[in-house]
């Protein structure tokens, strides 16, 4: 016996009549990607169909994020439906922009239909008029944490003070009066299921800077001091710290060289690196930092040149609530069967779920309706009807049995759900992680 | 003034020479087989010993704990002229010639210089020569002149045995070449074809390092995260010390090389202790102090990085060499006189070999020549180093310095009186015992 089952098959057929129109901006998105903070047409595309289908929408959020709202005037929790904006930048994608190189290649796109479809059968007035409290529809930007240097640019502008698009939203206010928030992404396991539970990594992300001395390298080595090969000793420091980081707090820290010196000839005076530090938690994330920092530092001492780091806030680890967890597996088992449910297990990359995970009860369960490595440049969704319209069912279906019969279920998950921080907490804490030194001998 | 006949005086000399070939060659071999690391040259010393004394010398005993000392007084008074003769053996187990126990060998040919100075004793203890001469004879036997067995040394520094870590820098502090005023001896070294020496060149400055990395133990399966690694710490410092080698002018001749001595105790536990022994070497004392700053940076940026601590332990090392260009004539002359004029070879003044000698410390302070005998095959410190010609090795030396110390002290000794008054030393005695005293620091480095 299926709850609210008369109220779930209006919402089911209200969907079923407009599954190809959804289906058609999910891949006007996928033939259109922009990275994170430059969704402009995708913002537009998604708050132009808000509208017309009779939203208020709240636009143009840190850039490119919107807002749809769907008040039932009756008191109640808020529930929200989130979709990610932006594509990566993976220039030999399938589907990549030949100009900017942007790529769906993390499905984002597909996120946004999922969040259509579940907008579309609850805005089915015998749907809503069931309910209680407000259902609002997030489109975030940037939820990639990449571009790092085009997005310092927006914080020097002041047009945003972080790198995530949820984070932003978080810090304007848009969560204030949030009680639960999902979003399903889409992902590449057992194909045909959808995966719940799980956890994320969280992260901090550094920019590096070694400032040596030019010299001419055949001519003059001696009078240098080689950049380069301070960062190759931090690097090499970097690894020899990987003993000490713990199996259960799934460290990861992976630099890139994005300046490795001018000319050969010369002795490298300027070299710069990217990394980021991730952790299952934050004391680990702090604590490996740490360890990478002084790495960077032994780099510059070694070569005598100097080093400035700067460590700019990432994402939160991400932690996902069990009773939310339950109440969707109910209804995704409803949609594709019981043995189509699987427990996703922890992920060691991160989103800006996390961030939202850790001050209201979230869950991000996974289509996996992709084939081909995430972020890859042959990963594609090739199940439309798991990732988006089974996706978007079993999402408005949870939001269903949280709004009805007053609210009673969404009150009793979010009343149970113990915020590991207060959204002041929450933006003091991201503020913590950044940092700016320089250091010399 | 009495002038004496030198040819006349020479020819004897090579005569008692030649007339010992045969037992100076069979001494020399002796100490072959018997080798011993420096300052533990006790079987070595006692064989030498008896040597000297079979020849009515008193011999000193016991400087530098195996040194010695047995001066030929010539009838006149004048300059004393320094022969010198190393004791000790390298450690290189592999070498054919190798203590079963101890690995020390001979890989360095010190062997031969006690059968040359065992020649120049034999020549110059008779009395027509030594009433002809104007000064004396110091016959040295040095110990330890290879820098190896550091923490045993150290040890016996610490027990008040010596306090420098060489047999020249210990004689020095202990005064026994005050009364010398300028000394040679011959080296072998490889080139074993027409020529029978080489004269010139210079060697490294040196300086030696004991690193001790602290870091923090724990099971290395079980709880590597407690624990700091101070392997690791170790050898990214090596790694650094790898990139710094562009910044080597070749100019410099600078080498640095080490050796991680303690290494970590058991595989399943963190390395907490690590012991590395690094040596830096260059042309000048400059040059020096410049590649060991950047060293020294690198050892701490290894304990920065794996937030480790670590101890730099300095030991003084040698000076480059200056040879005198005065003695190397005189040498360069008896060598043409009796083997020909191509039996040497003339290196230029500025061709730094890239190794070190403690005779470098005593250059510092008095004239010195360090010429080299072309009589070994193999590569020098490693296991095929071997004498291939004896006779060369011992007789042909103990000729060239035996007639280099007649024309020396001879005719009123006015070759070494030249030599000497011309001479300015860089260092007195006492201001080389206490710079190099000052070369021993230990340093902490604890990055917060």
């Amino acid at each position: 016996m299926i709850e609210n089952d008369v109220t779930k098959t209006f919402f089911a057929s209200a969907i079923d009549g407009r599954v190809d129109e959804i289906k058609r901006i999910s891949l006007d998105i996928l033939n259109h990607p922009e990275s994170g903070y430059r969704e402009y047409r995708t913002s537009k595309l998604v708050a132009d169909w808000f509208r017309t289908n009779g939203f208020h929408v709240q636009a143009n959020i840190a850039k490119t994020g919107l807002v749809a709202t769907l008040d039932t005037g009756k008191t109640g929790p808020h529930v929200a439906i989130l979709g990610e904006l932006d594509a990566l930048v993976v220039p030999r994608h399938l589907y990549a922009n030949l100009e900017t190189g942007a790529a769906h290649a993390c499905g984002h796109h597909a996120q946004i239909g999922s969040m259509l479809t579940a907008a579309v059968g609850i805005l089915d007035e015998s749907v809503n008029k069931t309910l209680t409290g407000k259902i609002s529809f997030m489109a975030t930007p940037a939820e990639e944490y990449i571009e790092l240097e085009y997005r310092q640019t927006l914080v020097d502008n002041g047009e945003i003070e972080f790198f995530g698009g949820k984070q932003e939203f978080i810090k304007r206010g848009f969560f204030d009066d949030v009680n639960i928030a999902m979003l399903t992404h889409t992902g590449g396991e057992t194909p045909g299921t959808l995966g719940i539970g799980g956890s994320n990594n969280g992260m901090v992300g550094k920019t590096i800077r070694f400032r040596g001395k030019a010299a001419h390298a055949g001519g003059s080595p001696h009078l240098g001091i080689n950049s380069l090969n301070a960062a190759h000793i931090a690097l090499a420091a970097i690894h020899a710290q990987r003993e000490t980081f713990r199996d259960s707090d799934t460290v990861r820290v992976h630099p890139i060289i994005t300046k490795g010196g001018s000319a050969v000839n010369s002795v490298p005076s300027d070299v710069r690196l990217e990394t980021y530090v991730r952790a299952s938690n934050v004391p680990a994330i702090l604590q490996t930092s740490q360890k990478v920092d002084r790495a960077f530092r032994a780099g510059a001492l070694a070569t005598g040149a100097t080093v400035q780091i700067t460590t700019n806030p990432g994402y939160l680890p991400a932690k996902y609530d069990d009773l939310l967890t339950e109440l969707y597996r109910h209804n995704a088992a409803s949609l594709i069967g019981d043995d189509n449910i699987i427990r996703l297990n922890h992920g060691t990359g991160c989103t800006d779920m996390g961030d939202v995970s850790q001050i209201v009860a979230a869950i991000q369960p996974s289509a996996n309706a992709t084939s081909g490595d995430a972020h890859g440049i042959d990963y594609v969704v090739d199940n439309y009807d798991l990732a988006i319209t089974k996706a978007g069912k079993a999402m408005g279906m949870t939001v269903i049995d949280l709004l009805s019969k007053n609210g009673e279920k969404g009150k009793n998950i979010f009343g149970s759900f113990h915020a590991p921080m207060t959204i002041d907490e929450y933006l003091r804490r991201m503020r913590s992680f950044r940092s700016n030194s320089t250091y010399e001998d | 003034m009495n002038v004496s006949n030198l040819p006349e005086l020479r020819s004897i000399a090579m005569q008692t020479i030649d007339e010992s070939s045969g037992s100076l060659v069979d001494a020399a071999k002796c100490v072959y087989a018997t080798p011993e690391t420096g300052f533990n040259e006790r079987k070595t010393s006692h064989f030498v010993q008896k040597q000297l004394e079979a020849l009515g010398l008193f011999v000193e005993t016991g400087i530098a704990i195996t040194g010695m000392k047995a001066v030929i007084k010539g009838n006149n008074p004048g300059p004393t002229i320094g022969v010198i003769a190393e004791l000790d053996a390298l450690r290189v187990p592999s070498h054919p010639g190798a203590d079963d126990t101890s690995g020390a060998a001979h890989a360095c040919g010190h062997h031969i210089q006690i059968g040359a100075l065992l020649g120049v004793a034999t020549a110059l203890v008779n009395p027509i020569l030594k009433e002809s001469l104007s000064g004396n004879v110091a016959l040295i036997l040095a110990p330890a002149e290879e820098f190896i067995d550091i923490e045993d040394r150290l040890t016996k520094r610490d027990n008040d045995e010596i306090e420098f870590l060489s047999g020249k820098q210990e004689m020095i502090r202990l005064g026994t070449f005050d009364e010398v005023d300028m000394a040679m001896m011959v080296h072998s070294s490889t080139g074993y074809g027409k020529a029978y020496f080489s004269v010139g060149g210079t060697t490294n400055a040196h300086v030696t390092h004991q690193v001790r990395y602290m870091g923090k133990s724990a099971h290395a399966g079980g709880f590597p995260y407690m624990g700091i690694n101070a392997l690791q710490a170790a050898m990214l410092a090596n790694t650094a010390i790898n990139t710094q080698r562009e910044t080597f002018m070749e100019s410099q001749v600078g080498r640095v090389h080490g050796i991680i001595s303690n290494g970590g105790t058991s595989v399943n536990a963190v390395p907490d202790q690590v012991l590395y022994e690094g040596r830096i070497r260059a042309g000048t004392v400059d040059a020096l102090h410049s590649i060991e700053e950047k060293v020294i940076r690198c050892y701490k940026a290894g304990a920065l990085a794996m937030g480790a601590s670590v101890k730099v332990g300095s030991v003084a090392g040698y000076h480059p060499l200056t040879q005198n260009t005065m003695m190397e004539k005189l040498f360069i002359e008896n060598a043409k006189r009796i083997f020909g004029q191509n039996s040497i070879v003339i290196e230029p003044p500025d061709q730094n070999y890239g190794g070190s000698t403690d005779m470098g410390d005593l250059s510092k302070i008095m004239p010195v020549i360090h010429p080299y005998t072309r009589t070994a095959s193999g590569i020098g410190h490693g296991e095929d180093y071997l004498i291939q010609d004896y006779s060369r090795a011992v007789v042909s030396s103990a000729k060239v310095m035996a007639s280099t110390v007649l024309a020396l002290l001879i005719d009123n000794a006015h070759k070494a009186k030249e030599i000497t008054s011309q001479f300015n030393p860089d260092l007195t005695p006492a201001q080389y015992v206490k710079s190099q005293r000052e070369r021993f620091t230990t340093t902490t480095y604890r990055p917060e």
